[in-house]
Formats: C-alpha cells, structure tokens, sequence
C-alpha cells in the first residue's frame, strides 16, 4: 500500500480512482445516497492525487510511469508534465463541484437512469485525467476513445427523439476525429518510429526521410483528429450537443471533451511537432487563421442564439479557438496565456452553464428572451453569471482578463499585429451578446400576470409558481447553488492570485521548457 | 504420453464423438458431459503443443511411424499451434455455452447435435495441423460434411441454405481437391515439406500455375472471400445459435490459415508476390471485402446477419493484410485471426443469449433488452468496442498492424477502406446499443420505473464474460502473443 502511494505510482492512482468510482457506482445503483457518496468520495481522492502530484512536477520537472508495453516501441505509460498537470487539476476540480450540483439537479428534475449518467460521468473523467496524464500518443487515444464513447450516453440522456439525433450527431463527428487521429498516430509511429511527447518536438529527424508536405498533411490529420476542440467548419457537434442534461454540458463541454481537444492540439503543436517545425512549416500561421476565422464567426452565430444554452455553446466555440490562436502565434506569452486559458476559461464557463442549468430547473425557462427579471428572483445564479460574463469578455477583475492578457502581449512581441486585432473584436462581440443577457435579467421586468393569456385558475397558477420560484427554497437548490456560486468565485480569485493551485507557476514551467528558457 | 499431444489433439475430440453416440443411446444427459471432457482435453493437449513448440521449436510428428513424404505428416509450427490453440479454446467455449441453447432450440436432436459437433471440431483441427496437402483435404470435408449438417438442423431456412452451402462448399472442396491433383501430377508428392523443396524448380509450369489457381479458388470459396461469400450470411444466420457461435468464427479462419499456408509454405513467396503478383490481386480482393461486408451489413435488418457481413468484411481485414505481404501486415493478418474468432464467437454467444429470452434475432428484438441483461449488454459492449477497434481491446491492435503494414507497402486502397470499416463498424454496433439501452419517450412507463431483470442462465453468460475478459486481456498483453508466438509465425523469406 505505501509502494502505491510512492510518487511514482501517484499518475497510475489518478486513473484508479474514477475507475474504481464508477465501478462502484454501478454496483450501488439502487442505493442512490451510496451512489452519490462514491461519487463524492471519488472526485475528492482524485483532486487530492493530483494536487500533490504538482509540488514534485514544480521541482523535478515530470513523473513517469511506465505499466507495460502495448506495440514495440510504445508503452502504456504516463508521464505528468506541467502542463498536463493544469489541465488535469482543472478537470479533476471541477468534477467535485458539479457532482454536488448534479445531485441538485438529477433530483430536483427526478431524472432517470441516474445510475447511467454517474457512471459514465466518472468514465468520462478518467478519459480526460488519461488524456492530461499520458506519455505518448497511443495512450492518449485510448483515453480519447474511452471520452468519446463514455459521454455518448450522457449527450442522448433525454432518450427523446431529439436527443438521440444529438447522440447520433456527436458520435458521428468524434469517431470520425477518432479515425483521422489514429492515421496521424500511424503516420508518426512509421516516420520516427515512436510516439512518445518530448518538449522540443519528436519530428525534426522525420524531415531526412520524407518531404515537408507529408508533414503538413500529417499536422491536418491530427487538426481533424482533435475534432473535439470545435473548430470551424468542424463544430456543429457542439451546439447539437447542448440536448445534454446542464452539468453534463457543463462538464463535458466546457472542461472535460473541449478542453481534452484544445489540450491535444497544444500537444501536438509544442510536443510533437515543436515550436520551430512549426515555424518552419508554416503551419503556425494556418492554424492561426483557422482559430482567427472560428472566433469571428462563432460570435456572429452567438449574437443570433434565443436558447441561452445554444449561445453558451456559441461562445464556447469561441473561447476554444481563443486559446488554439494562443498557441497558433507561436510565442512563449501567448503559449501561456493559452495554457492558463483552460483552467480559468473551464471555471468560468461552467459557471455560465451551471448558472443556465439553475435557471432551468428552478424557473423551467430555457430560452433569453423568457428571462426578464430573473435577476431578482435568483440573485445569486445571476450575480455569479455576470461575473462570468465578464471574464468571457476579458475584463476585469476576471480571470478571463488575465489570458487574454498574456495572449496578446504574445501576438505584440511576435509581431503577428493581425491576431491582435482579432481578438479585440472577438472580445467586443463577446460583449454584444453577453450582456443583453444581463440587461434582461436585471433590469426588465417580470410580463404581469395580466398580459398573460389564459382563464383564471391560470393566472393564479403562474402567480403562485412566481412566489415559490426561489433560488434558496429547496435544499435541493442549494447543491446548484453553491457550486455555482464557488466556480464564480474562483474566476475572480484566478485573476487576483493567478497561481493558485500553481496553475501560473505550472504554466511558465510548462513554456520554458518548450522555448529552452525566455 | 506427451510426445503424442499433437495427435491427441485432433483424436480425442473424434473418438469422443462416437462415445457421444453410444451413450447417448442410453442417457441424452451424458452427451454433453462427454463432449466437454473430449473439448477440455484437446484444449489441453493443443496447449501443451503450443507449449512445446514455444520452448522447442516445430514439431513433426509421423502418423502411424511412416516417414514423409510416403506416411502422413503432423506438422505443428508456432503458426499452426496458434490457431490450434484458438480452435480448441473457442470450441471449448461455445461447448460450455450449448447447453441450454441446444436444450431450447434442439430438444430432441441432442444426442446428434454434439455427435457431428465434436466430428466437427475435429474437422477443424485436422485442417490446421496436418502437413500433408491431401490430408488436409479429408479434414476439409469432415469439417465441411458436419458443417452441412449442423446447419440443417436450425430454424425455417436452414434446409435450403444449408442446401446452397453444399453446392458452395462441394464446388470449393472440388476446386481444391483439383489443385492437389495437378501438383501431385507434376511433382509426385503430397507433403508441404517436400512440395516446397520440389515447387521452385518448376515455377515456370503451367501445370502448377493452374494447380495453384485451384487452390486459391478452392479455400477462397471455403473462408467467403468476397464475391464468393453468398453461400455464408444465409447458412449462418438460419443455423442454430450454438452453431453461428462455432462455425461462423472458425471455418472462415481456418480458411485463412490454410491461404497462408499454401501461398507461403507450399508456394513461397517468391511465387506469390514476386512471380505472379498474387498477392496484390489478394490485397485488392480484401479492399473490396472489408468496404462490400460493411455496406452489406448496414442494410440488414437481421442481427445476425448483419454478424455474417461483418464476418465477411473481417476476412477481407485478413486477406488484404496477406496481400500487404510485408512482415507488419501479415503479423497483424495472423493476430486477427485470433481476435476475430474470439469476436464473432462472443457475438453469436451474446445473438444465442438474447435469441434464448425474445426467441428472435432481428434487431428489433433488441429493443431495450439491455435493459433487462445488464451483463449481455457488458459482453455487447465490450465485442463492440472490439469490432470497432477501440484500445484497449484486441481489435485495436491487430488494426494497427494491418494499418502499418498498408502505410509501409504504401497501398492506400487498404488504409482507407479499414479506417471507413471502423466508421462503418461503430454505426452498426452504435444501432444496436441504442435499440437495447434506449426506450422512446413514449414508452417510459414512469421515470423511475426501474426494468426488471431477465438475465439469460449462467451456462450461457459464464462463456460470454471468459470471451469477453479474454479480448480486453488479449489486447492488453499482446505483446507477450507477439513476442513468443506471432514474430516466429510469420513465414520466412519474406
């Protein structure tokens, strides 16, 4: 048992402990309150596990832990770097809260197979901590398959028509990605004979045996592979996908799948191909361009969305290409400023779900225009939605505003001016469609009961609904609540204390390795 | 006594099947006992073959004490041992899980039900083990003969597909039988061994060329390689479940193995790919296989049907990879060989359990039975994964090498036509899971409603988990398969 916890084991213990959680979900699901508790429990050890991974990482440089070989060459083996520490921090962290939100939420709206959905939520878990944590590619597909396929069931949970087109809808996307990903693996494994991830890029020798254009295909390859990370004209999946119950589209699509496509290509672009092939290449500059395109045009969609989950999905979209643009422009701030830009965009976009969810279940509306004046009816869901709001648009004091920070200075010193500018517009159109969501809440008020069509019993109805409607009601409600209330929190303290959880000491370590010291 | 174990192998099984007839006048119970004993016995006498040949290298073993190239020939190198192993451990498998099938589907057929089964394994054995080319064509027709039979006894159907399979399967048999005549014509010698020696020499003979040609057309008909395969979904799917669960996995594989054989030990592969190109031919067939077995496949509204397509687009998986004709490719070819009967067995096994509680095998039959057997629905899923060729289950790694060997040999055709295969192949199994997991809407009767469980009998599930646990740990440690087996598998001089 010590020889377990022994530093080396830590990365091995990580993927245990969603594994053993969702097996023990399965096996208590007719005990609900055990289930949960797994849950619970689950989460926690395995925020702990990687959590004290990071002081070692911060002094040593990585952990390896090397299980046993899968293909000649390739071993099922981790290796925590810096930078996958942050992405699994920030997915193992967030998994604790919206845990306790899903219990308010799956039980307030008496959903069914609960087991089901904690089940494949912890599976879902362990793909995304086995992505973070992996050591070469091989391993990583694994963990990128067992993603893809474990949220299936958590997309099409509804099991309504719609849902299952949803379903239907993601699933073909992903494992369409899925395939383009393996070919990539191939390609890799049969030009350098290896796969595992190196801070300076594994290609280099690549280039005596074959031409530049086998590279750049390759690099394409791995582009459509990460067909999780929504780029345009690849990112229909997501919205389609918004039929999820909210903590699912909370988790699955703002931190966990997104976030795993996001974190592959910043791996594929600084840990296979390296900073200088892809100067070389000049692939720098297409991917640029594609994240430049992909944040225009997901706002302009963002400004026509009714359906407050639709938007967020919109302006996720965005985000994600925020952060590839980061790493498109190739230079040690912006790089920074897009790997802090996971963890502090995840706290702050599950907010805005989270917030979304709550509004759902407590008040049943979905769409923005329905909204009026539920600002006064949920202060605190609203409050913490428009902190959020304001760090999706950068500004301060958010934790939003300290990525986008970064990244632009980054564009500045590599004097890609162009990029720059993209972002300033991106952010004002953030700003377009984020805050009539707020004016609405706020400052419109509530339709009278009048104006409402319908007999009498009706109105008395609506009226009735309208007094029992508050946010601090239910006990139930306060599992949404608190959560909601805590990411907001955080998305504020990132941007005071941007080290906490060493996510900014992380991500510099991370960046001096890949630039060979600024 | 251990000298003998590769003989025993395919002896016990055929002594047991008439023990099975004899008691079986007396007690219908005893048959299945005996044919688990004769199963479990060959399992071990081939594992122990296996076992030797690992340590010791290949065997020969004179039948009767006759030298070759007069007497018969045992030859058991890693290649055969492999699949020798994999016969007898499926067989074992689907035996243990007959039972209460056969109990159902066959009530009064039992005692000749596991009569021709074990004459049947025994077919199956034979072909792989034997050295002798005319040998292996008297365990063809055993094999064959029984396979006709089983057939027959399945549901409405079965007679006339069984009928067109004899057609089929006679013509094959015929064409193959052909091919050993003209080599025996030219060279005066039915044993590989010697027919290796003495076939080079005479590469230029239009004699061997057309003997070689029937035995390609012969097994080909024999493994349902594309377009020769219309005899395979409709014997399959109208056979008793139990049935599918054997034959379906290992004829077709067995048919694999005999192609590698006569294309790289009887022929070499300085006839097969550099002298005729017969290889590229074969990596042009198995495109073409694997892309008509998938499109196939999605237009069935069968579930097991749907199987025997896959089936089909498999042995394409199998035959491009020996058309690859690189190291790589034909490491993975052999490694599918194993993954794929353990595949398209637990797929019949899980076809047989939900056959035995909705008496159908459509897919519609499926409709939220996942519900109802939470750990058929496990086995499903995890064969499914397989088939898709998720890791870490086997089906991912012998996809890998066919891949790699297709990149290195640079035949793009086979690349692309494997990756659509696993597009392909998630959608059909995709379609299942959602018609077993998913109710509509409409037919919830309240959201907590939790189903009732009506899980198929252990006798059925046990062998469905083994399979199941077996292609997970398959996957996981194939490198040690690779490492003590497959790398000493691949023919050499390649």
């Amino acid at each position: 048992m010590t020889d377990l916890l022994a530093i080396e084991y830590r990365p091995f213990l990580a993927i245990l402990c969603p594994t053993i959680a969702s097996f023990l979900i399965l096996v208590s699901g007719r005990r609900p309150n055990l289930r949960e508790s797994w849950t619970i429990i689950g989460s926690a050890l395995l925020f702990l596990t990687v959590i004290s991974m990071t002081p070692f990482v911060l002094k040593e440089g990585s952990i390896k832990c090397d299980l046993f070989n899968l293909l000649p060459g390739v071993d099922f083996a981790f290796n925590v770097d810096a930078f996958g520490l942050i992405f699994a921090t920030t997915s193992s962290c967030l998994w604790i809260l919206v845990s306790l939100y899903s219990i308010g939420y799956m039980r307030s709206l008496e959903e069914h197979a609960q087991t089901r959905y904690y089940f494949s939520f912890a599976l879902a878990i362990l793909g995304a901590i086995g992505i973070a944590l992996s050591a070469n590619l091989v391993t990583m597909f694994l963990f990128y398959e067992i993603l893809t396929i474990s949220t299936y069931p958590l997309v099409a949970h509804d099991e309504t028509p719609e849902a299952i087109y949803g379903g239907h809808k993601y699933l073909a996307y992903l494992l369409t990605g899925g395939v383009f990903f393996l070919i990539g693996i191939l390609m890799i494994y049969f030009l350098v004979g290896t796969t595992d991830f190196s801070h300076h890029g594994i290609l280099k020798p690549a280039l005596d045996s074959t031409s530049k254009l086998t590279l750049q295909i390759v690099f394409f390859c791995f582009l459509l592979g990460f067909m999780k990370a929504a780029w345009m004209p690849v990112h229909s999946w997501l919205p389609t996908a918004m039929v999820a119950p909210s903590p699912v589209s909370a988790l699955l699509h703002a931190v966990a799948v997104v976030k795993a496509g996001v974190f592959g290509i910043i791996k594929i672009v600084c840990y296979l191909y390296g900073t200088d092939l892809m100067h070389d290449l000049g692939l720098g500059l297409v991917l640029g361009c594609i994240a430049a395109f992909t944040i225009i045009v997901a706002n302009l969609y963002a400004i026509g969305q009714g359906n407050l989950k639709r938007l967020l999905a919109y302006s996720t979209i965005n985000q994600l290409s925020f952060i590839i643009l980061g790493v498109a422009i190739l230079s040690p701030m912006s790089v920074t400023g897009a790997m802090i830009h996971i963890p502090f965009h995840g706290f702050m976009k599950i907010t805005l779900f989270l917030c979304a969810g709550a509004i759902m279940v407590v008040t049943g509306k979905k769409e923005i225009s329905q909204m009026a004046g539920i600002g006064r009816q949920m202060p605190i869901t609203m409050i913490a939605f428009t902190i959020a709001a304001f760090g999706m648009c950068g500004a301060p004091p958010t934790a939003g505003f300290i990525s986008k920070w970064h990244v632009c200075l980054g564009a500045i010193q590599s004097g890609q001016m162009v990029f720059l500018y993209i972002i300033l517009i991106g952010s004002l159109l953030d700003v377009v469609y984020f805050f009539p969501v707020i004016r609405t809440a706020f400052f419109e008020k509530m339709p009278e009961v009048e104006t409402l069509s319908g007999d009498m019993e009706e109105k008395v109805q609506v009226v009735s609904k309208q007094i029992q409607i508050q946010e601090t009601k239910r006990p139930l409600y306060l599992f949404m609540v608190i959560p909601l209330a805590i990411t907001a929190a955080f998305s504020i303290i990132f941007c005071l204390f941007p080290n906490a959880f060493y996510i900014y000491d992380l991500a510099q370590m991370a960046v001096k390795n890949i630039f060979g010291g600024m | 006594m251990i000298p003998q174990s590769p003989v025993l192998v395919v002896v016990i099984p055929l002594i047991f099947s008439f023990l099975n007839l004899l008691f079986g006048w007396f007690r219908r119970g005893l048959c299945y006992p005996i044919t688990l004993v004769a199963l479990a016995l060959s399992f071990l006498a081939s594992l122990h073959t296996l076992n030797t040949v690992i340590t010791t290298g290949t065997i020969h073993y004179y039948l009767g004490g006759w030298n070759p190239p007069w007497g018969i020939e045992y030859v058991v190198d890693h290649l055969n041992a492999f699949v020798l192993a994999i016969i007898s451990f499926v067989s074992l498998v689907v035996g243990v899980y007959s039972r209460r099938s056969v109990e159902q589907e066959l009530p009064d057929k039992t005692v000749f039900f596991y009569t021709v089964f074990l004459l049947q394994v025994t077919g199956l054995l034979g072909i792989v083990i034997t050295g002798d080319v005319f040998n292996l064509y008297v365990f063809l027709e055993i094999a064959s003969l029984a396979g006709y039979a089983l057939i027959t006894i399945g549901e409405d159907g079965a007679a006339l597909a069984s009928f067109r399979y004899v057609i089929m399967g006679t013509i094959g048999a015929c064409f193959y039988l052909l091919g050993v005549g003209y080599l025996y014509m030219a060279t005066g010698s039915l044993n590989m061994t010697d027919l290796a020696q003495l076939l080079p020499n005479l590469y230029g003979s239009k004699v061997i060329l057309v003997g070689f040609a029937f035995f390609m057309l012969g097994v080909a008909i024999k493994m349902a390689l594309f377009p020769l395969h219309v005899w395979l979904p409709d014997a399959y799917t109208y056979a008793p479940s139990t049935v599918s669960a054997l034959l379906a996995p290992l004829m077709t594989k067995v048919g694999a193995y005999v192609m590698i054989r006569i294309l790289f030990t009887v022929f070499g592969p300085e006839f097969s790919i550099e002298i005729f190109h017969v290889t590229d031919i074969l990596a042009w067939f198995g495109t073409f296989a694997i892309l008509f077995g998938g499109i196939m496949a999605l237009s069935q509204t069968d579930f097991k049907r749907m199987v025997c397509y896959i089936i089909v687009a498999e042995i394409g998986y199998i035959v491009g990879g020996i058309g690859v004709a690189n190291p790589t490719a034909i490491k993975g070819a052999i490694f599918h060989i194993l993954n794929d009967a353990f595949m398209t067995a637990c797929l019949f096994v899980v076809a047989g359990m939900v056959m035995y509680k909705t008496k159908g095998h459509n897919i519609s039959d499926f409709r939220g039975v996942f519900r109802k057997m939470p750990f058929t629905a496990t086995i499903f899923m995890v064969v499914a994964l397989a088939v898709i060729g998720v890791p870490p289950t086997c089906g991912f790694f012998s996809k890998w090498y066919l891949l790699l060997g297709g990149i290195e040999a640079k035949h793009w055709g086979f690349v692309i036509a494997l990756l659509l295969s696993t597009l392909i192949n998630a959608a059909l199994f995709f379609r299942v899971i959602d018609k077993g997991l998913y109710l509509h809407a409409s037919e919830h009767t309240g959201l907590h409603s939790e189903p009732r469980y009506d899980e198929a009998p252990l006798s059925m599930l046990i062998p469905g988990f083994i399979i199941a646990i077996a292609i997970i740990l398959i996957g996981i440690f194939n490198q040690a398969i690779f490492r003590n087996i497959i790398e000493f598998a691949v023919p050499s001089g390649l």
